[in-house]
């Protein structure tokens, strides 16, 4: 087997990996905390996407409208978070399962007409700037540049989400907030402000994955159906609140993916979930989550 | 009362994190027995029933039930042997009636419920019937069990375990929540239960004139260990026994 | 129980009705009605595991495609009676739920949820990439109802005997024993468990049964749209027959086909000028998982409940709180 072609898929699935890393922390946070599975996580990424297509297109005559379009379009969907959360998932807070699901299940529905609504049924193509739109080579081997700039996103936002979670006071309470409930609340901190706070920066996340995903190649409807799925795979692998799970999750998945593209193309997926189905079975919590959650 | 030993239990051990909740405890019952285990919020009384019913698994000890090892037996296969409980906080069905949650016991102990085709209305109504009469309830029989009171539901907590039919009943506080009329009618069943079909019955109870007036055996248990075991008058004469209830009923 | 005599009279009412529908309404709406009975046995089939046994399942149309190719695959390809190949679509998903329902049922509450819609997709992905066997994306065209059954009004009454039939079985299921102590695990797993059931056995067999009249909604469904696909077995499938159930009620045995009947004439009346159905069903579920959580059922129920209590409480009796709901 050629090795650069082992290279190339290792740095593929690698690429693909931080993609679904990006989505999925926001995923595993907002199930950590708050225990609701978020179906419309990625119509978010979506919508991420196409905002930040909009903010490009307006800014087309200028070198930098790519740049700056991708915090923007992660900013316009923190906002959008916040009121859906305060509007919608704040109500089924006491709900049962059944009934939070259904609420997101129906977000994605509606979020999907929203965006052919506003954005129409045409592909779109972010042109990018000359700097991330050749290959770069290492060791002789071409990557495409702007893989390495979702790969430093990935692990910029890894190591922000630790910082935060590990070294400041707000991100102590939202662990323990995953640990209890009911001691962060008894200890005087407001619960309802804590969710809104984990899901808007959850959403913010996926903003900016959406965003990030938003030159590579085009931006269609319907791609956030492809990638829910494989998100939630993720999740369930590596654990559901769990940070470090999230990212060795993405990996896993992304590098499957990769690899088996070379032996068994129509085959990844079902791969990818007989993995998931194992750790379903065999270690519901996954990788690197807590057990306490069954 | 017949010669024969119903339920041994030997040096069984249970510990939860740092605390041992079973402290070597060894056990025997007689056929027909009708005894009590007593001791302070926290001895240990509960998960001794957790323990012997198969609700949690043994650390290290054995549970025999005539002869038959069962321990660490999941539930539903110790109740088919002929063992049943009622619990300590109402266990019951809250949004079934009265009526429905006796019949799932006996539809259960007829084996009856794999039938997938005879409306089950027409069954076990004879059965389910006797049972709220004998505990009481049956002006309560179309009530949603949830709306019951407090000692109406612990009447339905025994009427449920007796709809298993058991030879060995375990009664977790029977008579918490109820009125001194009603107390006196459920241990009186109880007695009754135990005198003419020889049910084998081991209950707690923090009522003393209840453990005192009914109980022919009494066993003390204290931070998971058996510390004193006999008669209830011996037992009230014993030191230790004393000693850790008036300490802890200040 | 008086609900009971109640249905009874107007059920009767119901199916005359249904029996006289092709004579009343153009072939449109009688493609609509056949609809209506698939789905909504699919959906009746779903709440015996979510509304009679508690769990939330995202993945039963894994049951409902393998009914589809099961007797897809025979008519087309065997060209066996109809009827053997719906028996042989409802032994093919009671198998299959049965292997993979044998690990679901280890788990409870979201991990139930996802298992269960890992392994839809995975059947999916598995039938979408057995190209040789099932067709693959491609799917399968070419699936014609034989004899007189070609014909629209034919098939409905077809279909209608088939669903009355598998409904009158699930309802004898329900009122049975077994179905007692499916609603006694929802309601109590543990006290069941210490009335000396299996609990784990229990709810796999009602799993396999439940997945079994899902296969024979399935088998019922490729004859009528002539061809299927995957994607009878992915999430979006799976979410159909949660959506019914939501919306008709889980708690009564007709409320999913209340649902469906709901579901599909919406449908069936929103596409004929709107392409943008994702977004008005989104809006309805959002409603009716906000403002009337019981579904349609439920909300009947409350106001039969302040009805009878109001004219109770005018004749003086003060037994209203006891009285049965």
């Amino acid at each position: 087997m050629d090795v650069s072609l082992l290279v190339a898929q290792c740095m593929s699935g690698l690429s693909r990996g931080m993609m679904l890393f990006l989505i999925a922390s926001g995923l595993s946070l907002i199930f950590g905390v708050m225990n609701i599975l978020n179906f419309a996580h990625a119509s978010l990424w979506l919508v991420g996407a196409y905002f930040c297509y909009s903010f490009w297109y307006l800014m087309q005559n200028h070198g930098f409208g790519m740049w700056v379009s991708i915090p923007l379009a992660a900013l316009v969907l923190a906002a959008i978070g916040w009121v859906i959360e305060v509007v919608l998932i704040r109500r089924v807070y006491e709900r049962e399962l059944p009934e939070q699901l259904l609420l997101t299940y129906a977000m994605v529905l509606i979020l999907g007409d929203l965006i052919k609504l506003t954005w129409g049924v045409e592909d779109k193509i972010i042109v990018r700037p000359t700097l991330v739109e050749g290959p770069v080579f290492f060791f002789g081997i071409p990557f495409d540049s702007y893989f390495i700039f979702v790969i430093s996103v990935g692990f910029f936002v890894a190591i922000g989400l630790w910082w935060f979670l590990q070294k400041t006071k707000y991100g102590h309470i939202v662990r323990a907030a995953v640990f209890s409930r009911e001691m962060v609340s008894a200890l005087g901190i407001p619960i309802p402000r804590i969710y809104t706070g984990v899901f808007v920066l959850g959403i913010f996340i996926a903003g900016l994955a959406g965003a990030v995903q938003a030159p590579v190649g085009s931006i269609t409807l319907g791609m956030d159906m492809a990638i829910v799925v494989q998100a939630f795979c993720v999740v369930v692998i590596g654990g559901f609140g769990s940070l470090l799970g999230t990212l060795v999750g993405s990996i896993i998945v992304g590098e499957v993916y990769a690899f088996s593209i070379l032996f068994w193309a129509k085959g990844a997926l079902v791969l990818i979930f007989i993995v998931t189905a194992v750790i379903l079975i065999v270690r519901p919590w996954g990788l690197f989550g807590t057990p306490m959650r069954m | 009362m017949s010669g024969e030993v119903i339920l041994n239990v030997e040096n069984l051990n249970k510990a939860f994190g740092g605390l041992q909740a079973t402290d070597n405890v060894s056990y025997e019952m007689m056929t027909g027995e009708l005894s009590a285990i007593i001791g302070p919020n926290g001895a240990g009384k509960s998960t001794f029933f957790n323990l012997i019913t198969g609700y949690h698994a043994v650390d290290s000890g054995k549970v025999f039930f005539k002869d038959r090892d069962i321990t660490n037996w999941p539930p539903y296969k110790i109740t088919r042997l002929g063992i049943a409980r009622a619990f300590q906080v109402s266990n019951i069905y809250p949004r079934l009636t009265t009526y429905e949650n006796v019949r799932q016991a006996t539809l259960a102990q007829q084996r009856r419920t794999l039938n997938f085709f005879t409306p089950a209305n027409r069954l076990a109504k004879k059965e389910t019937m006797e049972l709220l009469e004998i505990t009481g309830l049956s002006q309560q029989a179309n009530m949603i069990s949830g709306n019951l009171s407090q000692g109406d539901k612990k009447r339905l907590e025994l009427a449920i375990a007796l709809g298993s039919k058991p030879e060995l009943v375990f009664l977790d506080e029977p008579t918490a929540g109820m009125s001194g009329e009603e107390t006196q009618e459920t241990m009186e069943l109880v007695k009754r239960l135990n005198r003419e079909i020889g049910l084998t019955i081991l209950f707690t109870e923090h009522d003393m004139s209840v453990v005192f007036g009914y109980a022919r055996r009494l066993t003390v248990l204290h931070q998971g260990a058996i510390i004193a075991e006999g008669t209830p008058e011996e037992v009230r004469d014993n030191e230790e026994a004393q000693r850790v209830y008036l300490g802890e009923e200040a | 129980m008086e609900i009971l005599t109640k249905k009874y009279w107007w059920l009767g009412l119901v199916f005359i009705g249904a029996l006289a529908l092709p004579l009343v309404v153009g072939e449109f709406w009688v493609h609509v009605a056949i609809e209506i009975l698939i789905l909504g046995l699919f959906a009746v089939s779903f709440n015996m595991i979510f509304g009679n046994m508690g769990q939330l399942s995202f993945g039963h149309a894994a049951y409902y495609g393998v009914g589809a190719y099961a007797t897809g695959l025979l008519l087309v390809r065997a060209s066996v009676p109809l009827p053997i190949c719906l028996a042989a679509s409802m032994v093919a998903a009671g198998i299959c739920a049965l292997i993979l329902g044998y690990f679901c049922v280890r788990l409870t509450g979201i991990y139930f949820a996802i298992l269960t819609l890992a392994f839809g997709q995975l059947l999916y992905y598995i039938i979408f990439q057995w190209y040789s066997f099932t067709g693959g994306d491609d799917g399968l065209q070419g699936i014609i109802p034989p004899g007189a059954l070609f014909s629209a009004t034919y098939y409905y009454y077809f279909a209608l005997f088939v669903v009355t039939g598998a409904l009158i079985a699930m309802w004898y299921v329900n009122e049975s024993p077994f179905g007692y102590t499916m609603r006694a695990i929802r309601e109590n797993a543990d006290r069941t468990r210490f009335i000396g059931i299996n609990v784990r056995r229990y709810m796999l067999i009602n799993f396999v049964v439940a997945g079994m009249f899902a296969g024979l909604a399935g088998g019922l469904w490729g004859p009528f749209n002539r061809s299927i696909a995957p994607d009878l077995c992915n999430w979006h499938q799976s979410g159909i027959p949660v959506f019914m159930t939501v919306i008709g009620g889980p708690l009564g045995f007709f409320g999913p086909m209340i649902g469906s009947i709901i579901y599909t004439f919406l449908m069936a009346f929103v596409t004929g000028f709107t392409e943008y159905w994702p977004l008005t069903i989104g809006l309805v579920i959002m409603f009716v998982v906000l403002f009337m959580p019981g579904g349609v059922l439920g909300l009947v129920e409350q106001k039969m409940k302040v009805f009878r209590s109001r004219d109770l409480e005018a004749r003086g009796d003060r037994s209203a709180e006891t009285e049965r709901s």
